[in-house]
């Protein structure tokens, strides 16, 4: 089984995709993260395959907590799960700095473990 | 179920790939140029004045072109020629996609009448606001969607009422808020009463129970709704030219005197009434244009 970080300011949608993604038996959610800085401690402690992130967070964005875990570790998979997915500066900014993929919010289950099982 | 933007359909699609996008994406970089180049390449405006506008947008939200007629630079008949050349010289996405080999003229047409036919639940419908409010479509487009994912993400029936210019919003349960920065300034609120907030609470969280849940997460879920709604909001309006920019959702707790419209700004809130008699509002407190 693959391991997943979710990092999302909000509760509600942190615990929305850890029903979604636990509900599958390829993935498990090791730790939740609310802000890019948190992305990035997770991320050396639990070393997880896939990394779920919101871009509009506070005290670090997650295009920035994107940027950092794309230079200290080139391997890393991340898949941006957020509000602004429909902004196409914003999610091109997201691809060109190494996500893997971009899912918009509102988002669906299908479409979040059919992401997370390409790039597993 | 949103708002998207022709590249992201693509790969949604599987039309095209994340590689090909960003080849497009650098095609349109070179191509497509910000409204100081064409005016220092029409020998419009010198360097040294493209850098004092530069400068002086740091501390206001108003595009470059406006900021440099405000600062006599520029003449609005100058400013109209030059905004014509650029609009000439643009390519957009998809004529981008094609130059690269990634998509055929063919086939860009097809996708661009599946793409409408996607995005039609999101086309923006009249919404009347008091005149003499500058940027009226974004207004129109902030009420607007923000009615159209009431119903199709929350799942709330309501009837909405007249915009209305405001001094203060009423107090209730909770109000959510983000500021929007960019193209325009302003402060975005929605208020809950306990039943929208409990509507929306079971839309975000996806279950039918919350009656135990914590008053925190309930207050999230609208949190989180407004930051759906508004990410939705930047990505409509980057499809009409304007950049906004959106700040993490925060809230205000019930307060007696509710929440005063700042001073230098005006106040449109948008009554929207439940079937069961209750009220809840948008309110947007637009930051006035400086004289």
């Amino acid at each position: 089984m693959k391991k997943v970080i979710i990092v999302d300011d909000s509760i509600a949608v942190a615990r929305q995709l850890e029903k979604i993604i636990n509900s599958c038996d390829d993935f498990y959610v090791v730790a939740q993260g609310r802000n890019g800085a948190e992305a990035i401690k997770l991320y050396r402690q639990e070393n997880p395959d896939i990394v779920c992130m919101d871009m509009n967070m506070p005290v670090m964005d997650g295009l920035s907590a994107l940027r950092s875990l794309c230079m200290a570790w080139p391997e890393v998979n991340v898949v941006m799960i957020t509000s602004l997915g429909g902004v196409g500066d914003k999610y091109s900014e997201a691809i060109k700095l190494g996500a893997r993929d971009v899912i918009g919010k509102p988002f669906d289950a299908e479409s979040v473990i059919k992401t997370l099982q390409r790039i597993a | 179920m949103a708002v998207k933007f022709f590249g992201q359909f693509l790969i949604e699609q599987g039309a095209i790939n994340h590689l090909s996008l960003l080849k497009a994406i650098s095609l349109q970089e070179e191509t497509n140029r910000k409204i100081g180049a064409v005016v220092y390449e029409m020998e419009m405006m010198s360097q040294v004045n493209i850098a004092k506008v530069h400068q002086s947008q740091r501390n206001a939200d108003t595009r470059f072109g406006d900021k440099a007629v405000e600062m006599g630079f520029l003449t609005h008949e100058q400013l109209q020629q030059a905004l014509v050349r650029q609009r000439n010289s643009h390519i957009y996405i998809g004529e981008a996609l094609v130059k690269v080999g990634a998509l055929s003229k063919e086939g860009l047409e097809r996708y661009l009448l599946k793409f409408k036919e996607d995005q039609k639940p999101y086309a923006v419908e009249k919404v009347e606001i008091p005149k003499g409010i500058s940027n009226q479509e974004i207004w129109e487009m902030v009420a607007d969607l923000t009615k159209k994912m009431l119903v199709r993400v929350a799942d709330i029936s309501f009837r909405p009422g007249p915009c209305q210019i405001i001094d203060n919003l009423p107090s209730r349960t909770m109000v959510a808020e983000i500021g929007f920065s960019g193209s325009v300034s302003a402060r975005y609120l929605l208020t809950s009463s306990q039943n929208s907030r409990n509507f929306i609470a079971r839309a975000i969280l996806q279950e039918d129970d919350i009656e135990h849940e914590p008053i925190a997460i309930l207050d999230d879920s609208v949190m989180e709704f407004i930051n759906i709604v508004c990410g939705n909001i930047a990505a409509k309006a980057a499809q009409s030219g304007f950049q906004i920019n959106i700040s993490p959702p925060k809230t205000h707790q019930q307060s007696e005197h509710g929440i005063a419209v700042p001073e230098k700004h005006t106040g449109l809130m948008f009554p929207i009434y439940l079937s069961d008699g209750e009220v809840f509002e948008l309110a947007i407190f637009v930051k006035d244009d400086p004289l």
